[in-house]
């Protein structure tokens, strides 16, 4: 049963189409990410699900009810902004509570809530802290906390990380999607990076140009990219033409559409049944942590493939190196 | 300690010496002749004392302050609202607005009184404009009275008014706007409890700024009326160098509590701001 | 965008207020005679004939430039070097500079000229040249700031020590490498001094008087003569200033583009 319905949204500024007749669905509870490169309109999408843009067409559907016309106020969602958006005149306390003051909430529930959420967020101690005594991600949870505690229907969640350290980003990718699970919260989170939509979502939809490109289950989406496009986007994919393919293999049978991609793990040092067997002159290789990159040659085609770094290995000396392939790791694109 | 540094000392010798000579030499000798008998004989508080008893001196502080207050307060109200709507707008005019008010700003003391004269005079252009259709502006209005002052000094101080709350704007984040949107407040709720408590210590820091600006001015006032104002300014000026009967010493002693008001409104601006923002503090 | 009408009546009451005054002085200084009607019974080119024709003016129009030009280079070429050793040598002193500018806000001109009168006006120095010297003070602020601000948009530390590396010696680095590039920022500062020194009357009048006649004393001499000639003098410093402004906006512009 979808919760959140998006039907043929239309969005253009200066006649310029942003988002082409867009179509999503969201279960109640499930972690959406919109994915894609910065002007891709994932933004505009987020934003006009959350009543800042109005659309020029199409619909939105929240919990059964359709709020195209309503107001962001009566919306019931939370939103999390890239620069945090913290009122500067206000402590972490009062920002936190100024939702439920907005609702004209009793006192005793609005400290209740607040204390609930300052802990759900692991912020105690920093009530009366003035957001620039705090540090980014002690801001981003105070942003996370003020979105969450006049409990939204849907969570908006836009950037809200990118403008962190990348140890900091880890924990709170960790720390947001287990709060989301605790809270069975409905969260649509707008990001540039693709390990961070692996790492958190349920769903993905990764967007190009105002159009969806392709939606699945991370796993889906990392084993079989759709299109070109998504499979330079979301890793390094190998993106091969019809006759690189058939150079490399030297195999013209079966391969009759136009471009092909194969994840650099997929080649393995192991003989694999029903595979290519795949000798390569070593051009490049680089260290990247506990993987080894090779870049490698075979009859005039340039490819990469990792492989977990082994502490035995000596292969600077070596020159040539044999891999073997799956005939079904070699994915083919439209 | 870092090695002695001869591009210091001979760059910053000759600033030393000309901050010495302009600033803090005038500023003591403005201090101890405050404190000497008329003709420096002696130590005395007796200028001060004057200053203190005769009431004349008391409604040249009171005027000062009374037009400094309401120029600084009508030129700072218009500009708030000013300010705002020209965010609104495209950079473009926006640009176009401040270089205006940029170029307005320079526009004070003799040419402005005389562009005043010129308007609002006894043979004024509006003032013949007024009377040609009946209504004889010079029974209501006169340029050379308190109200014609005060536009005066609402013109010097407006485009600096403008130009110093139009920044302020911008430090108000849209997203601000956003999130308090999206936690349902309204738009006056939102200049209510965000927007107008972010921009006030501006706001107060600017109107102390324009109080100290109209408090120190005198060109104007001077241009229109030579020294018939009792303002400050015009009495230390007209004291100091009357041909008739100066008096430098008791000009001094004015002209030091002239700036022990000045500091002290800067003072406390300092304290107000640090009072409405606790955050700041 | 929409925009309610109210945001135009709030931009419309500023920019009538401070336009009519203008207007009205440059049509007055047109008319041949404006005393009873409602618009100016004559258009002429008069009162600038006299105006330029009058060898006082043209004098007064001199000794405002070399007044307010001498005070700009001076404070310039003291300040400037100062100010950099300051934030690069001695950053503790930089408080007290800052503290100079807050006490130059808070001492009008009247202030500084009663002391001034009481320091030099018996000591036999030009009160022309002490005049000059209270310019400095008086520009103090406008320039600091604008040097400072040129400083850290050319991360001066970083380009001193880059060339000092290279074997510059200190003043060698800051003339060949610091001065080119803060040039623009600095002129800007240098052209609002001077634009505001040349409206300066209090100073002038007070400390001088009429033995030096600066265009701002020839116009207060003018006001009970000749309104006419006066509105003349007006639309000419209007001018003036607008030029220098002009000039500035096109400097900061460039340097916003090559940054």
């Amino acid at each position: 049963m979808s919760f959140l319905t998006i039907e043929k949204i239309k969005k253009s500024f200066n006649n310029e189409t942003v988002l082409h007749h867009l179509n999503l669905s969201i279960k109640e509870g499930e972690f959406v990410t919109l994915l894609g490169p910065s002007g891709c309109g994932k933004s505009t999408l987020l934003r006009t699900i959350a009543g800042l843009i109005h659309p020029d067409e199409g619909t939105i559907h929240i919990d059964g009810k359709n709020v195209t016309e309503v107001k962001p106020k009566d919306r019931q969602v939370g939103m999390v902004f890239q620069s945090y958006a913290l009122f500067p005149n206000m402590t972490v306390q009062e920002n936190i509570e100024f939702g439920l003051k907005m609702k004209k909430l009793d006192k005793e529930s609005i400290k209740q809530n607040v204390a609930r959420v300052i802990e759900l967020v692991e912020l105690t101690g920093k009530e009366r802290s003035y957001p620039r005594e705090l540090s980014g991600g002690q801001q981003q949870r105070v942003a996370l906390a003020r979105s969450l505690v006049t409990q939204p229907k849907v969570l908006l969640l836009d950037e809200p990380l990118s403008a962190l350290d990348a140890q900091i980003r880890k924990n709170l990718q960790k720390q947001l999607r287990s709060i989301q699970q605790e809270l069975n919260m409905t969260t649509i989170l707008v990001t540039h990076d693709q390990e961070e939509a692996m790492a958190v979502s349920d769903y993905i939809y990764i967007m190009n140009k105002g159009h969806i490109a392709q939606s699945g289950s991370p796993h889906e989406i990392y084993t079989r990219p759709a299109s070109e496009f998504v499979a330079r986007f979301i890793g390094n994919y190998n993106v091969l033409s019809r006759k690189e393919i058939s150079n490399l293999f030297n195999d013209d049978n079966g391969y009759t559409r136009d471009i092909y991609a194969i994840r650099p793990e997929a080649f393995s040092e192991a003989p694999v049944k029903d595979g290519y067997e795949i000798t390569g002159k070593i051009q490049k290789m680089t260290m990247l942590g506990n993987i080894t990159r090779y870049e490698l040659e075979v009859n005039n085609v340039c490819f990469i493939a990792d492989h977990l770094h082994k502490i035995e290995e000596d292969s600077q000396k070596r020159e040539t190196i044999t891999l073997y392939l799956n005939r079904k790791d070699v994915i083919s694109l439209t | 300690m870092k090695r002695m540094n001869g591009m210091l000392l001979i760059s910053i010798i000759p600033f030393i010496i000309f901050v010495l000579l302009f600033l803090f030499v005038p500023l003591f000798f403005m201090l101890y002749s405050s404190f000497q008998e008329n003709g420096g004989t002696g130590f005395t508080f007796s200028q001060y004392m004057e200053v203190f008893r005769n009431t004349y001196y008391h409604q040249a502080f009171k005027n000062s302050m009374l037009i400094s207050f309401f120029s600084s307060l009508i030129a700072i109200t218009l500009a708030v609202f000013a300010a705002y709507s020209i965010t609104l707008f495209s950079k473009k005019v926006q640009d176009r607005i401040l270089v205006f008010a940029n170029l307005t700003a320079n526009f004070a003391g003799i040419p402005l009184a005389f562009a005043f004269i010129v308007i609002l005079g006894n043979s004024g252009l509006f003032t013949l404009l007024f009377k040609h259709f009946g209504w004889d502006l010079l029974n209501s209005f006169n340029l050379y009275s308190w109200s014609g002052l005060v536009l005066i000094y609402v013109y010097f101080q407006l485009p600096l008014a403008v130009m110093l709350i139009y920044p302020v704007y911008q430090g108000i984040q849209a997203q601000w706007k956003e999130a308090a949107a999206l936690l349902g407040a309204s738009p006056s709720q939102f200049w209510l409890k965000i927007g107008v408590p972010i921009i006030m210590p501006s706001i107060a820091g600017t109107f102390s700024i324009l109080f100290a600006n109209a408090m120190g001015a005198y060109a104007s006032a001077f241009a229109l009326t030579g020294s018939a104002y009792n303002l400050v300014t015009i009495r230390i000026g007209a004291i100091t160098t009357g041909d008739i009967f100066a008096r430098p010493e008791l000009g001094s002693a004015i002209a030091t509590l002239l700036g022990l008001t000045m500091v002290l409104a800067l003072l406390i601006n300092e304290w107000l701001t640090r009072r409405i923002r606790r955050d700041l503090s | 965008m929409k925009k309610s009408f109210y945001h135009y009546i709030t931009i419309g009451i500023v920019v009538l207020y401070l336009l009519i005054p203008l207007l009205g002085t440059f049509l007055y200084s047109f008319a041949t005679s404006w005393h009873k009607t409602i618009l100016p019974e004559g258009l002429t080119f008069k009162w600038y004939i006299e105006l330029f024709g009058d060898i006082r003016f043209l004098e007064s129009l001199g000794r405002s430039l070399i007044l307010s030009l001498g005070a700009t280079i001076l404070t310039l070429i003291i300040m400037v070097p100062a100010i950099f050793s300051i934030i690069l040598y001695a950053p503790k002193l930089e408080k007290i500079v800052q503290s100079l500018v807050v006490m130059t806000y808070a001492m009008p001109g009247i202030i500084l000229a009663v002391g001034l009168i009481r320091a030099y006006s018996t000591s036999g120095v030009s009160m022309v040249l002490i005049t000059i010297g209270a310019y400095f003070v008086g520009i103090l602020p406008y320039m600091y700031q604008g040097t400072r601000n040129s400083l850290r948009n050319i991360n001066a530390e970083t380009l001193m020590e880059a060339a000092e590396i290279l074997g510059a010696s200190r003043y060698t680095a800051f003339i060949k490498v610091i001065v080119p590039n803060i040039m623009s920022g600095i002129l800007v500062s240098s052209l609002l001094s001077f634009s505001i020194l040349f409206g300066e009357f209090v100073l002038i009048n007070l400390l001088v008087g009429g033995h030096f006649e600066t265009v701002q004393i020839y116009l207060y001499q003018k006001l009970s003569q000749s309104g006419h000639i006066a509105s003349a003098i007006v639309v000419c410093y209007f001018i003036l200033i607008s030029i220098l402004s002009a000039v500035m906006i096109k400097m900061t512009r460039q340097k916003k583009e090559t940054i």
